[in-house]
């Protein structure tokens, strides 16, 4: 593989690395907040207790 | 409970949808520097662009390990007196695991990439590539005992306790090319020497480590979330399992 | 799916476990592979870390005891010294003053052609009268792997013209003198 081939191959598997784990979190956080039925997580906040936030 | 209503990005809030678009620019600006401005490198050619690439990965990979033990320790010590800030530490150390395992695997990749057309391989087993590799298969490991089913208290003593372990692994992967003979070079960049690069190759890579911690931050927090609505989740199944049960016996 | 017995209601951590069982022993499982994993990997390590390659200094005291043994071994290129005929690269690597004459018969990787590279060889000392830089020599090393290891310096393409001069001081101490590269 030339060095060109070499350099775009690594960035582009690092950019869809990264983008397809982007997704899968975003995407999982949907799923899962579609499931419990709550719209946006505007008040989850980091420091707070899970049982305190369930509401929407 | 009232039904879903907007949850276009249920882990979003407005301060990381900032953190997000400037995540993106800054990884934008990432690729523009590194794969356009910066030189060639006299020796490597156009290879060095991997530069940019493997060694702010290696570095966030470092980082979001330690915050793991970090917060893996602050669990043992504050879930003792209050289980909402211990659990907030287990998750934040699951979170920022799951990053570095994310980062170390980018690490390895690009890793083997650059070294096929440097070294002429794409693996050998020295001391750095092999303790790099460990490195990624002990926090696997960490992953895969974070899923294992108990209570969460108790999960999070047992993956507080191996967090702590795994993160001796760190400073070895870092310094195994000072205390072995390694086929990988030296640090290429490190605190109290001269750097080994120059100008423009120099300023590139230290933005793109910039470029990476953003976006490595913002994966942290929206995986974090991710983690408490997964626990809300298993909490609400729990619930009406529980209730269901209990209106049976009725 | 089995929510019995009844009693075990009041202990949701117990609940949590029984109705998990299934994905735990996935997750045992997984956890089973890692660790075999990690102890090929940690095999693989402590059988090559400790002595990953041979300075050629070493490797020319050493020389007896390795006898025919295969091994690897380490110096910087000589840029005056390459010729290349049939598959065949020539060439003599230098390490702490000791001089080594090299037969590589596979191709080399493309840095290889930079002057003062270090590489890594993979082969063994073959018995044969040779003359380097340093004098004559009993035997030369036959290798068929060649590895550049690049060092950790990193510079334009812009400012810097590849030198044909040696890295400074590496052969400051050495009763030798090496001849500039034709260019």
């Amino acid at each position: 593989m030339s060095e060109v081939a070499t350099v775009a191959t690594g960035w582009g598997v690092t950019f869809v690395i990264v983008t397809t784990y982007a997704l899968w979190v975003v995407g999982r956080g949907k799923a899962i907040g579609r499931e419990l039925g709550i719209g946006e997580q505007e008040e989850l906040d980091l420091g707070s207790d899970s049982s305190t936030s369930a509401n929407s | 409970m009232s039904p879903a209503r907007g949850n276009k990005y249920m882990t979003a809030s407005p301060a990381t949808r900032v953190l997000g678009v400037v995540a993106v620019a800054a990884a934008l600006l990432m690729a523009l520097l590194g794969l356009i401005v910066s030189p060639a490198d006299v020796v490597q050619g156009q290879a060095v662009r991997m530069l940019y690439l493997h060694v702010p990965s290696i570095w966030i990979a470092y980082g979001a390990f330690v915050l793991t033990a970090v917060s893996s320790a602050l669990f043992l010590i504050r879930s003792r007196r209050r289980e909402d800030s211990g659990r907030h530490h287990d998750r934040l150390a699951g979170a920022a695991a799951e990053v570095g395992v994310v980062f170390a695997g980018i690490t390895l990749v690009t890793g083997m990439l650059w070294g096929r057309v440097t070294w002429g391989t794409y693996w050998q087993w020295d001391a750095r590539l092999t303790t790099t590799v460990l490195l990624f298969v002990t926090y696997l490991g960490y992953l895969a005992l974070r899923r294992l089913p108990a209570d969460p208290m108790i999960r999070g003593r047992r993956s507080a306790v191996m967090a702590l372990i795994s993160i001796i692994n760190v400073p070895i992967v870092h310094f195994s090319v000072d205390w072995w003979r390694t086929l990988h070079q030296k640090a290429s960049l490190s605190v109290g020497r001269r750097p080994e690069i120059t100008g423009e190759m120099y300023w590139t890579l230290l933005y793109s480590t910039l470029a990476v911690t953003i976006v490595a931050s913002w994966l942290i927090v929206h995986r974090y979330r991710v983690i408490r609505l997964e626990e809300l989740r298993d909490e609400e199944a729990l619930n009406a399992l529980i209730a269901s049960r209990l209106r049976e016996d009725e | 799916m089995d929510l019995s017995p009844r009693h075990d209601i009041g202990e949701p951590g117990e609940l949590r476990r029984k109705v998990h069982r299934g994905r735990r022993w996935a997750v045992l499982g997984i956890t089973a592979v890692l660790i075999g994993a990690g102890a090929f990997v940690t095999a693989q390590g402590l059988r090559n870390a400790t002595l990953f390659f041979r300075n050629v200094d070493e490797a020319v005291e050493q020389r007896v005891e390795l006898g025919d043994r295969r091994f690897r071994l380490q110096g910087r290129v000589i840029p005056s010294s390459v010729r290349s005929e049939s598959g065949v690269t020539t060439f003599q690597i230098v390490h702490d003053c000791a001089v080594a004459s090299v037969r590589h018969v596979a191709d080399p990787p493309e840095l290889f052609s930079a002057p003062w590279i270090p590489v890594v060889l993979e082969g063994g000392w073959m018995f044969g009268q040779v003359r380097t830089f340093a004098g004559t020599d009993t035997h030369y090393f036959l290798s068929d792997r060649m590895l550049v290891k690049h060092t950790n310096e990193y510079a334009s393409v812009n400012e810097q013209r590849v030198s044909e001069k040696a890295p400074d001081g590496f052969l400051d101490d050495c009763p030798f003198e090496v001849p500039a590269a034709k260019s």
